[in-house]
């Protein structure tokens, strides 16, 4: 083992299929989808009108501190629950002696400023469409409130996350759109091997499901028009798919230094065992045919966890059912695993939660630690009408029993920003 | 010295207060201001409207590629011509044409990005189908759909420049984008310290962008008593506030041995940083600089420097009441009554939020290479709660080559960046 390596002893999450890790690992593994007809907003104007929502979600309960709330968008509150789930699972949480100990890693959604402020704004200032810029200099002192400001900082969950955990050592808040939350969990389990913390609070939250941010996906025609199959609209891998379902929520783990971990005999889901990051550099919102971008990253990850292809058992992939992704993925994979390609299981969980865009790649990370530690691949929903470019072996029957030594979760970002990581079962991680 | 030194082989920036770095450090040194009434839009009759505004904006001039033109925003032009300057600075395109295969150098080429996140303005475009749906929601998705952009989603991506960079060179190594307000800047400095440090890559573009003082944020930042519409006078006794600007500086960060391999010349080495988080919340700030304190000594521990070898002093210096003072009292904290030079450089180009640690690097860097330390003009009475910042309008002299490079953000975040001329 490293001088240093990364333990994962708390997990929390909220997502489509459930605001926990129990109810949510539950759903997938019965083959459920969480996507529905929009329900958050009246969607009946937009050529897509599906989407996968949380819903029935409570963060009051969950989260007592009422002040902090008004400072919380919809998407913190995401991240709020997820982070109390995953510090109490974890069974350890900063004290004045480790506060400057832990740190906070997060990737988080770019919607910051809500549709009603915008509404507002243009009510007050834009009536006819045009701002009036003079009005909006005399009256717009008095027009924000100080809480609205805060919410609309990119920084605000990073705060209210700071501040309710006293989280006080280092911080980072990153978003390269879907591979925000990969690369948040990378960069904190660098931060716990160099020794810059000992605990880590590492995740993603998002939401893109409101009148703006979902114009923005309908006006480039990059999600899933099915409106009347809902919960078959997104599927990754098969020769029909015709774009992602936009999803949201959020993912949170509690990293650890390892040896730390154990002293105070705590449960280990995996090791975080290694990151790959790179840079497609090919076209904002895909990377190319061939696997290139994508492929560094797998082996740039491959080399940081000291593993080799043969070690791989399953690959929790990106798997966004756009035609491009899909299709770059399972190349790079190819190109990656050579023959050993088609003895992997490979899956994308986005079949059954939608995409969670700066979540994806946390909650998906989640999914890896669990699927090693009960021994279960989640399963390709909706894959029916095979597609002869993309042939691996995605796991379409439904979720497989199997041994998991070795998970891999693949993040690839509109802007073309890549992430791969390797998690490692406890067994695995200490008989290296 | 770390067996994995990181040196810094390039830089680029442009500012309010000048065109490049040639011109903005000239600007400092003559004690000239880029801080205006906001020209952008008709800013007459605004009670807060100074801005350190970008001087004649002319995109097509500040990006090669035109084309481009139509996915970026004024941000995203600003970031990447920084970019340009930086690269071409430190000739690098020249050394990788030179390779007989690429490949290897470009997979090894990280980016790392100090973004500002989202803007208001790019919510403006669906004004006009909010304004014509007439309050029916049906009725706003049919004509959004009709009015808006096709691509705006990806003219609003906060990671447009990371992109960008990535395409435009065809670097493809590692790369984080830091949202992170006032600190993005100089956190993209330091993450790429810690990559190329971990030997995932070899060298690394880092910028740090921003176009802080559209036209939303006066208003707001004012509401929350942020802005001053006087002037920026860090430390002064009756400072009132910061103003907000635009602007982007970039860096080209090279591993030691990369930037001997290819005969570079080296400006300079980042020796060590630190992030911490106050945990005060969204907007608080400590009064007694404790976030300010952990990160100088956490950066000193990691560049394994001592107070007494630190030469001069970069501050934050925003000209807001709480945070200048809680800035002098951190300095007090470490440097005890040793008169290390401090300076700032907001007073001139405006506060450039995410870009600031990044320009305010590379200008750090040139105080050190040249021993002058800007004074600062617009300070006039040392405020009594700033004492321990040894600030002058006059210009001072660092006492060697290593500085400090100190930046402050929301969610209490503070970060501390070690820099030394050395090459």
């Amino acid at each position: 083992m490293r001088a240093r390596s990364v333990a994962i002893t708390g997990i929390g999450m909220v997502t489509p299929l459930g605001n926990d890790v129990p109810s949510t690992w539950k759903a997938i593994l019965g083959g459920e989808s969480g996507v529905r007809e929009i329900s958050g907003f009246d969607a009946s104007g937009f050529p897509t009108r599906i989407a996968a929502e949380v819903r029935g979600l409570r963060a009051e309960e969950a989260i007592e501190d009422r002040k902090s709330l008004k400072y919380a968008t919809p998407f913190s509150l995401f991240a709020l629950a997820a982070a109390e789930e995953a510090v109490q699972d974890a069974g350890v949480r900063p004290t004045p002696a480790t506060a400057e100990r832990w740190g906070l890693v997060s990737g988080s959604g770019m919607m910051t400023v809500e549709f009603d402020f915008l509404q507002r704004f243009q009510r007050e200032f834009a009536a006819d469409g045009e701002i009036d810029v003079a009005r909006l200099g005399a009256e717009g002192e008095r027009f924000i409130s100080s809480p609205e400001f805060a919410r609309h900082r990119a920084v605000a969950g990073q705060a209210l996350l700071h501040k309710r955990y006293d989280i006080r050592g280092y911080s980072a808040n990153l978003h390269t759109a879907c591979a925000s939350g990969g690369q948040a969990l990378g960069l904190a389990m660098r931060v716990v091997r160099s020794g810059q913390a000992d605990y880590v609070l590492a995740g993603g939250y998002d939401t893109m499901i409101n009148p703006i941010g979902f114009a923005g996906f309908c006006l480039l025609g990059a999600i899933s028009t099915d409106n009347d199959r809902p919960a078959s609209a997104s599927r990754p891998f098969d020769r029909t798919r015709n774009g992602f379902v936009v999803g949201e929520g959020a993912g949170f783990m509690v990293l650890e230094d390892w040896q730390r971990a154990r002293e105070r005999g705590a449960k280990i889901y995996a090791e975080l065992a290694g990151e790959g990051n790179s840079l497609s550099s090919y076209r904002i919102t895909d990377s190319p045919p061939s696997g290139d971008g994508p492929m560094q990253a797998i082996r740039g990850a491959l080399a940081d966890a000291g593993e080799t292809v043969d070690a791989i058992d399953y690959i929790n992939a990106h798997g966004t059912s756009t035609p491009m992704n899909d299709l770059s993925e399972t190349n790079a994979i190819k190109e990656v695993f050579g023959n050993r390609a088609h003895a992997l299981a490979v899956s994308s969980t986005k079949s059954q939660i939608g995409h969670l865009i700066a979540a994806a790649g946390a909650v998906e990370g989640i999914f890896c630690a669990l699927a090693i530690k009960h021994s279960t691949a989640p399963m390709t929903a909706n894959l029916r009408t095979p597609d002869p470019e993309c042939d691996l072996d995605y796991v379409s029957e439904g979720c497989r029993p199997m041994q998991i030594d070795v998970a891999m979760s693949n993040s690839f970002g509109f802007g073309g920003s890549n992430s791969c990581l390797v998690f490692r079962s406890p067994q695995r991680a200490e008989t290296r | 010295m770390r067996a994995n030194g990181v040196v810094i082989t390039g830089f680029g920036c442009l500012t309010a207060s000048g065109a490049d770095v040639a011109a903005t450090w000239e600007a400092v040194l003559s004690g000239e201001s880029g801080i205006r009434e906001a020209a952008t839009w008709d800013s007459s009759g605004w009670p807060h409207k100074l801005a350190g505004e970008i001087k004649d904006y002319r995109p097509r001039e500040l990006v090669s590629d035109r084309k481009l033109l139509k996915f970026i925003t004024r941000q995203d032009v600003i970031g990447l011509n920084a970019v340009s300057q930086a690269v071409a600075h430190s000739r690098i395109i020249e050394h990788r044409d030179g390779l007989a295969d690429p490949t290897s150098f470009n997979d090894r080429t990280g980016v790392f990005v100090g973004s500002p996140a989202t803007k208001y303005r790019y919510q403006h475009d669906y004004l006009s189908p909010l304004a014509n749906a007439a309050g029916d929601s049906r009725e706003f998705g049919v004509r959004a759909m009709e009015d808006v952009h096709p691509m705006w989603l990806l003219r609003a991506l906060p990671n447009n420049v990371l992109a960008y960079v990535g395409i435009q060179y065809g670097f493809k190594g590692a790369n984080a984008n830091v949202t992170a307000h006032g600190i993005s800047g100089s956190q993209a400095i330091a993450e790429a310290c810690r990559y190329l440090r971990d030997g995932a890559i070899d060298q690394a573009i880092v910028v740090g962008y921003d176009s802080a003082s559209e036209l939303e944020a006066l208003p707001y930042y004012a509401s929350v008593g942020l802005l001053s519409s006087r002037g920026l006078r860090p430390f002064d006794r009756n400072r009132d506030g910061t103003v907000l600007g635009e602007g982007a500086g970039a860096l080209v960060l090279e591993t030691r041995d990369a930037a001997d391999r290819r005969g570079a010349k080296i400006y300079g080495e980042v020796l060590g940083s630190s992030v911490v988080a106050e945990a005060e919340g969204v907007l608080s700030v400590r009064e007694d600089g404790e976030g300010v304190s952990r990160a100088i000594r956490l950066a000193l521990e990691d560049s394994g420097k001592s107070p007494d070898e630190i030469g001069m002093i970069s501050a934050h210096a925003n000209g807001t009441r709480v945070s200048d003072a809680a800035e002098a009292r951190a300095f007090t904290e470490i440097f005890g009554a040793a008169k290390i030079p401090v300076t700032g450089f907001k007073w001139s180009l405006g506060h450039t939020v995410a870009a600031s640690g990044a320009i305010e690097s590379i200008l750090a860097l040139l105080c050190l290479a040249d021993g002058r330390a800007p004074g600062i003009p617009t300070l006039e009475e040392l405020s009594p709660d700033c004492q321990g910042a040894n600030v002058s309008a006059a210009e001072q002299k660092p006492r060697s080559s290593v500085g400090l490079v100190v930046s402050r953000a929301f969610a209490g975040l503070n970060s501390c960046i070690v820099l030394s001329s050395d090459g």
